[in-house]
């Protein structure tokens, strides 16, 4: 899914001052592109985030997905939504969380591979007539990625999935997520604190500072996968991320 | 990751296993205890029948008047029953209605704090002249005062679904009523057996107070009598009867929960 921003900015007024969350800011991402948005506690990535999600509109600004509203692309289950809480139903079976997406909003339906497939994408097939609160954190995100796997969307939100979780699982999952990406080739918007995590995975990382939230640069990331984060070019990459992220 | 996703109704924990033969053995023995020291004070302190009959003489006119108490507690406990299931469909259907339409909340929780405070022994007189001494007054006695607690936390449990899944069905752009199915209602059941927990013996109380106010039959008709007749044995044996009734219906919250919020 293609994306443009143009000049969306946010503030929020419901609060008792107005706090401006994001600064105006334009950003164009092509269809099948994986982007990390990585920088400090409000930075207005999470903010950047929800609007393309549509859950909140810009306050100033335009904001299209395919060159139509973010509602469209919603209505039509093309973003797919992850964040740190797995949002699993805690009363229905693993594989029942996975083909939630194909039994709400049943008139608009993305072509997906069917929900038992899926389990076996996340290696979860011996778990499906499990229930959520019987899994390990790093399994519930796995189920959770079905889940999005399941809407057949083109458009990946990700907002920290894996934060909560231990870092070895975290890498574990962060490898899954690449090979599902080369596999279904979605457009993958990636937020994260890790920096080596941004390096590793995206094709570009935005850099974001804080208050107003605004990009202070966008960096390329032209190396094969998978990448090696102490070899010379990734350890200067990262090295630069790091000064962006000072100044 | 587990706290995460467990919904905590505010009031009360359950208990999650059936008694172990050492809780139950503790529980006669406390049980037979108390009743020894009742009969002992009663005979050694010479306390006329009138004023507290001791145990024996209670579970005496229990055992002589069988057919009376069980046909006096199978009346109260069917009218607790109806007037139980008349308030769990009313509070919850309300608690429904003002979650889909939010500008009726403030209104509707203002009539029903209103019902809540009438003093219902009041009324109950009321509604007797209108609906006479059958099961219908009793009825509506007990589900004016169960639906209450109902309403209060079937309304907070469908409000207190979680945000993250709010925004997941958000993302799948589902519509209310999906929204309700999928994710608010089963959030509000662990809410919705707090509530039980209250107001099942809550019904008792409401049967034997509209059975006072004037009854055909009824363990608050027996009572009545009893008071009448200053004959206390029958008194204790109807109380005892109640509170049988009051352990089996919280039984029975409990195990339905068991099954219904097996996910916990």
């Amino acid at each position: 899914m293609h994306i443009d921003l143009q000049a969306i900015s946010k503030t929020f007024t419901d609060t008792p001052r107005p706090l401006a969350a994001l600064a105006p800011t334009t950003l164009e991402i092509t269809s099948g592109e994986f982007v990390s948005f990585i920088g400090p506690s409000g930075c207005g990535k999470s903010t950047l985030l929800r609007m393309i999600a549509d859950q909140i509109p810009p306050s100033t600004g335009t904001l299209l997905l395919d060159g139509g509203p973010p509602s469209e692309a919603r209505s039509h289950k093309k973003i797919a939504w992850m964040a740190q809480n797995p949002a699993l139903l805690p009363w229905r079976t693993v594989l029942a969380n996975v083909a939630l997406p194909r039994h709400v909003n049943r008139v608009h339906q993305q072509p997906a591979p069917p929900p038992q497939t899926l389990l076996e994408t996340v290696e979860l097939e011996n778990f499906a007539g499990a229930y959520p609160a019987t899994l390990s954190g790093g399994m519930q995100q796995r189920v959770a990625l079905a889940r999005a796997l399941a809407t057949g969307a083109s458009l990946w939100l990700m907002d920290e999935p894996f934060a909560a979780l231990d870092e070895l699982t975290r890498e574990r999952l962060t490898d899954e997520v690449l090979g599902l990406w080369r596999t279904f080739k979605p457009t993958v918007l990636w937020v994260t604190h890790n920096v080596i995590e941004a390096a590793r995975m995206a094709d570009r990382v935005v850099v974001m500072t804080s208050s107003p939230g605004n990009i202070r640069g966008v960096v390329e990331i032209d190396l094969p996968r998978p990448r090696d984060e102490t070899a010379p070019a990734m350890a200067h990459l990262i090295r630069r991320l790091r000064e962006l992220l000072r100044t | 990751m587990r706290s995460e996703l467990s919904l905590e109704p505010s009031p009360g924990g359950t208990e999650r296993r059936a008694p172990s033969p050492t809780a139950l053995l503790s529980i006669v023995a406390i049980v037979g205890l108390a009743l020894f020291a009742w009969e002992t004070i009663v005979k050694v302190r010479e306390i006329p029948v009138y004023l507290l009959p001791a145990p024996s003489i209670v579970a005496n006119s229990l055992v002589r008047n069988a057919g009376r108490y069980l046909s006096a507690t199978g009346m109260t406990s069917l009218e607790a029953l109806f007037g139980l299931t008349l308030g769990i469909t009313v509070g919850t259907l309300v608690a429904i209605v003002i979650t889909f339409w939010c500008g009726l909340e403030r209104g509707v929780l203002a009539l029903a704090i209103l019902i809540k405070a009438t003093p219902i022994v009041a009324i109950v007189p009321l509604l007797i002249i209108w609906f006479g001494f059958g099961p219908v007054p009793k009825i509506t006695v007990i589900a004016l005062m169960t639906f209450f607690p109902i309403l209060v936390n079937v309304h907070a449990g469908l409000n207190s679904t979680d945000s993250a899944l709010l925004d997941l069905f958000h993302s799948l752009n589902a519509g209310r009523w999906e929204r309700f199915r999928y994710a608010q209602w089963p959030s509000a059941l662990p809410y919705l057996f707090a509530a039980l927990k209250v107001a099942g013996p809550l019904s008792l109380v409401g049967a034997v107070v509209a059975e006072w106010a004037g009854a055909s039959n009824g363990l608050g008709r027996v009572m009545w009598l009893a008071y009448s007749n200053l004959d206390m044995p029958s008194l204790f044996a109807a109380v005892f009867c109640s509170a049988l009734m009051g352990i089996g219906l919280y039984g029975l919250v409990i195990a339905a929960e068991r099954r219904v919020i097996f996910w916990r």
